[in-house]
């Protein structure tokens, strides 16, 4: 029979792909290491993991639009607004517990918007996040009002920036986002209907599958995770500028696409998209220590999109592989 | 003669300007294998589309065992025991046969409020399914996008036998598949009908008609043209009732 088993459904199991990133990774640190003195120290490692915090929980989010056909190209000014609210609410002395809140409730509730514009109003994703890019531009400025919120005062710091069991409270944070995303996906109808939508909208309706639902649900799952991401974005700089988030919609679909989800959707890998987000913070990191300005960040995320996207549309993979890959 | 299962009144679907049907009236039995026959363009796959909730008629009504319902979505129809395999087969070929199976209808239990699926119920579900349809199918892990055509078509049976499904429809089942994946898909009808489904078959194939076939429906032109027990028409009836040849065929397109 050709029917083959799938290959790796746990939660650790990994693809090729997956592989290829983790080699890639390692292979960048050693060619950095020898290319720039000040590069291998423990200092510099934990930077790059710092600079990761955000951009892997926006990811998850970005994974899940992707896989369902979607996208959200407004989600780093999402993050933008949702990192107002909090930097207000500091700045007024509020609680840092009501700060920790607000992230993902602004999160949520802009979520909400984003689906409304695109799931109850059938603007095509791209096209209506644009819409709402435009928009959450003009009210970071308005909410700004031209200055930077910043010396923001401390006491979400401290509630963020400290261990627990050894372990760094955005770490504990993150493995758990992992965990539930990864459960909500391999483990739930959620995550079947999610994956059936990606791979066709129409037969998904003929299954008799809730479509307007899952895909609500997706957009607001991603803007908590994204304002969680703001959360971990204050609490680090204590200060919101305003161009927040302006290339992390670019940095996050780098990182799915490098990861090996299928940017037309059914096919992801919540695994590919955590060491993707580590490769490109990896190769940020190291080409700003080798003297690359910062500037040309952005050049190299497109870059590798591009690179990824002309490459796999080049190589001519047959089907069976391709929906062996579609699961790990 | 059994009671009908379904009985169709006077339906009509228009897309825009364009009539697809017209005044169809049509009674599908329980335990009858029922085929649908007509040239491309006929009207023949927006009708079941009609019977499956995916497209609401324009005109017209269905009964289910004598009472009017109104199918919203597919799911209405299939909780009314309608489960269609329709000719652009839904299965996703990027999940797994046992997935495809229950998309939609999983089966699932309750921890903390969080529906989790009950994957290792449904393995073994979809499992003796398949032996009970002698489908050849050994891994129901498998992704549909790796199995061949026929095999499709047993999953897509499959999922209407899980549905419970009172009346199974199949759009063009056998179209795409070899001489002997046609004969399975053609022997599973009959055992659909064995067990007292009832079943709608749209083909092209006539010899093959007549092989499963209780009964024969020609479509021309969005209207029904003539219904006949298979055991009472031949092939050249049946030819010419398709092509408009036939005088019944002429006197009806002439009164229209
Ligand atoms: N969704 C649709 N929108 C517009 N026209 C349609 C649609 N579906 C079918 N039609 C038209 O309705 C007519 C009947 O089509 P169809 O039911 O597919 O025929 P058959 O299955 O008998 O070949 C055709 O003229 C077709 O172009
Ligand atoms: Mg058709």
């Amino acid at each position: 029979m050709s029917a083959v088993r799938q290959s790796g459904t746990g939660v650790f199991s990994m693809n090729g792909r997956e592989w290829s990133l983790l080699v890639a990774c390692l292979l960048a640190v050693v060619i950095f290491s020898v290319a720039s003195p000040h590069y291998a120290n423990p200092g510099n490692a934990v930077t790059v993991l710092r600079n990761s915090v955000e951009l892997l929980l926006i990811g998850l989010g970005m994974t899940l639009l992707l896989a369902m056909g979607g996208i959200d190209v407004s989600i780093g000014i999402v993050m933008g607004l949702a990192a107002i609210a909090i930097g207000r609410i500091l700045g007024a002395d509020g609680s840092p517990f009501v700060a920790l809140v607000a992230g993902p409730l602004v999160g949520a509730l802009l979520g909400c918007v984003t689906a409304a514009v695109v799931v109850l109003g059938r603007v095509p994703a791209i096209v209506g996040t644009l819409g709402l890019l435009g928009v959450y531009r003009t009210a970071v400025f308005a909410l700004l009002g031209g200055q930077w919120l910043s010396g923001l005062p401390s006491s979400l710091t401290d509630l963020l920036a400290t261990t627990v069991l050894g372990i760094p409270v955005p770490a504990l944070v993150i493995a758990l986002a992992y965990l539930i995303v990864w459960l909500a996906l391999r483990r739930t109808p959620y995550g079947l209907h999610l994956l059936a939508i990606g791979n066709s909208e129409e037969k998904a309706r003929l299954s008799g599958i809730p479509l307007i639902k899952v895909r609500f649900m997706t957009f607001v799952i991603s803007g908590v995770l994204t304002g969680i991401a703001a959360t971990f974005y204050v609490a680090t700089y204590r200060n919101v500028e305003m161009s927040i988030g302006s290339t992390s919609a670019l940095d996050a679909i780098a990182a799915v696409i490098l990861g090996g989800t299928s940017i037309l959707g059914g096919r992801c890998s919540l695994l590919g998209t955590v060491l993707g987000v580590l490769l490109l913070r990896i190769l940020q990191n190291g080409l700003l220590l080798i003297g690359v300005p910062s500037l040309w960040q952005p050049v190299v995320t497109g870059v590798l999109i591009i690179g990824v996207l002309g490459f796999e549309a080049a190589s001519n993979r047959l089907p069976l592989t391709r929906f062996q890959r579609a699961r790990a | 003669m059994t009671a009908p299962f379904l009985v169709a009144r006077n339906i009509a679907k228009r897309f825009g300007a364009l009539t697809a049907l017209a005044d169809v009236d049509l009674e599908i039995r329980p335990g009858e294998v029922l085929a649908l026959l007509g040239d491309n363009g006929a009207g023949k796959s927006t009708f079941i589309k009609v019977l499956a909730g995916a497209h609401p008629p324009s005109d017209g009504e269905l009964l289910i065992e004598g009472k009017a319902v109104a199918f919203a979505s597919p799911k209405d129809a299939a909780a009314s025991g309608i489960a269609t395999i329709f000719q652009e087969l839904a299965l996703s070929e990027n999940l797994s046969i046992a997935e495809n199976v229950f998309l939609g209808r999983e089966l699932k239990r309750s921890i903390f409020g969080i529906p989790f699926l009950k994957r290792a119920e449904m393995r073994q579900r979809v499992d003796s399914l398949l032996q009970e349809l002698d489908a050849h199918i050994s891994d129901p892990e498998a992704p549909v996008g790796s199995l061949s055509g026929g095999q499709r078509q047993a999953v897509a049976i499959c999922r209407a036998l899980n549905l419970n499904a009172r009346l199974v429809i199949m759009d063009e089942p056998t179209a795409a598949l070899a001489v002997a994946e046609t004969r399975k898909v053609l022997a599973l009808t009959r055992r659909l009908a064995g067990r007292g489904c009832a079943v709608v078959l749209i083909s092209h194939n006539i010899s093959e008609v007549f092989e499963v076939a209780d009964r024969i429906v020609v479509f021309r032109r969005g209207r029904k043209v003539a219904e006949r027990l298979a055991a009472e028409t031949n092939h050249e009836e049946v030819v010419s009732l398709i092509t408009g040849a036939h005088p019944d065929v002429r006197a009806l397109e002439k009164t229209n």
